[in-house]
């Protein structure tokens, strides 16, 4: 009994320890440009000649082989950076060129935000726009709904809320139930 | 008025005519106000809260005038039925989505040739759809799963002091 009480204070202090080392990394709340938020730091390389290129609407071979090595390629359905198949726009707001590419989605076939690339002194950055950007920012257009919560809960996590709705029904099924043995407990 | 048609019982308390009145009175505002937090996609709310605040509405009314008229107010095959049909409501219309648009979307987005998409355009259907069917749906199951608890609860308080009298 005693090792095994042990054992269980030892399992608590690692639980708290792990805890404590993942709120650690939780972002701010509230901030728009925190990386949860906004986007994520994929890589930084040396500039050199690339900014002329990215001017011309063209990403440099350098930083399509390391955004391809860091998976995201046509292996993982991920759509590619092909000649054509994206747009480069300067983002005042970031400091940076935003890169678009169109996913043909079928009723909605219009560029979305993908990549970031920014300067930084002497070397670019290249960040990964996350999934709330488009919800934040076209949830209006493609949903009517004003309400960026309504519409992630109901549509674009459409499942993860039938699955609670599911827990519900199967939760009450199962305390009437219980609460029905009259004394057969 | 003497508060309703309540039958007088051993170890009841006699029905307060305010309590009733009021209760009375108030019942079907509670209900306007939840389907209001239910319905629209702009407000505050939503199906979940909505439900809570229509069963409310309902465990008002079945504490104050017991569990028999409760069970007359909203039987148990209604209970039950509201229970599977607004998980139903909800599956259903993801998977009509899903086979109108011959599986282009994923389960809500892009509603397809969804019936209301020829009037209001894809956005609109979207929004017509978390509206009046997620929405909804949610609401009627969260209700139902409530009140079917509390009367559970109810009825076997009264069973048990019948117990204990014999």
């Amino acid at each position: 009994m005693k090792s095994l009480s042990s054992f269980g204070i030892v399992i608590v202090i690692i639980l708290i320890g792990l805890s404590a080392y993942v709120i650690e990394d939780l972002p701010a709340f509230g901030d728009a440009n925190s990386p949860a938020n906004k986007y994520i730091r994929l890589f930084s390389m040396q500039s050199g000649a690339m900014e002329d290129q990215l001017e011309g609407g063209v990403i440099p071979i350098e930083i399509k082989n390391k955004i391809y090595d860091f998976g995201f390629n046509e292996e993982n359905l991920y759509p590619t950076l092909e000649e054509g198949g994206y747009e480069i726009e300067w983002n005042e707001k970031n400091g940076g060129w935003d890169v678009l590419i169109e996913e043909g989605e079928i009723y909605f076939n219009e560029p979305i935000k993908y990549y970031c690339i920014k300067i930084l002194g002497e070397e670019l950055a290249v960040y990964r726009y996350n999934w709330p950007v488009r919800i934040i920012e076209w949830t209006e257009e493609e949903t009517a709904t004003p309400n960026a919560v309504t519409s992630g809960l109901a549509d674009y996590r459409g499942f993860d809320t039938m699955g609670e709705e599911t827990v519900i029904l199967i939760g009450a099924i199962a305390v009437t139930m219980l609460l029905r043995r009259r004394g057969r407990l | 008025m003497t508060g309703g048609s309540a039958i007088p019982e051993e170890g009841v308390a006699r029905r307060d005519v305010i309590i009733d009145t009021i209760s009375r009175l108030i019942f079907p505002f509670i209900l306007l106000f939840g389907f209001y937090v239910t319905i629209g996609t702009e407000g505050t709310g939503g199906g979940f809260q909505g439900g809570t605040i229509l069963a409310a509405g309902f465990i008002l009314y079945i504490t104050v005038f017991g569990a028999k008229r409760g069970r007359e107010k909203i039987p148990e095959s209604v209970n039950t039925f509201f229970e599977s049909f607004g998980l139903y409501l909800y599956n259903g219309s993801g998977l009509l989505c899903i086979i109108f648009s011959m599986g282009a979307v994923q389960f809500l987005n892009y509603p397809g040739i969804w019936p209301v998409t020829d009037l209001v355009g894809v956005a609109g259907s979207r929004a017509w759809i978390i509206a009046f069917m997620v929405e909804v749906g949610i609401g009627l199951t969260v209700m139902a799963a409530f009140i079917s608890q509390y009367f559970d609860l109810a009825w076997k308080d009264e069973e048990e002091m019948v117990v204990r009298k014999e």
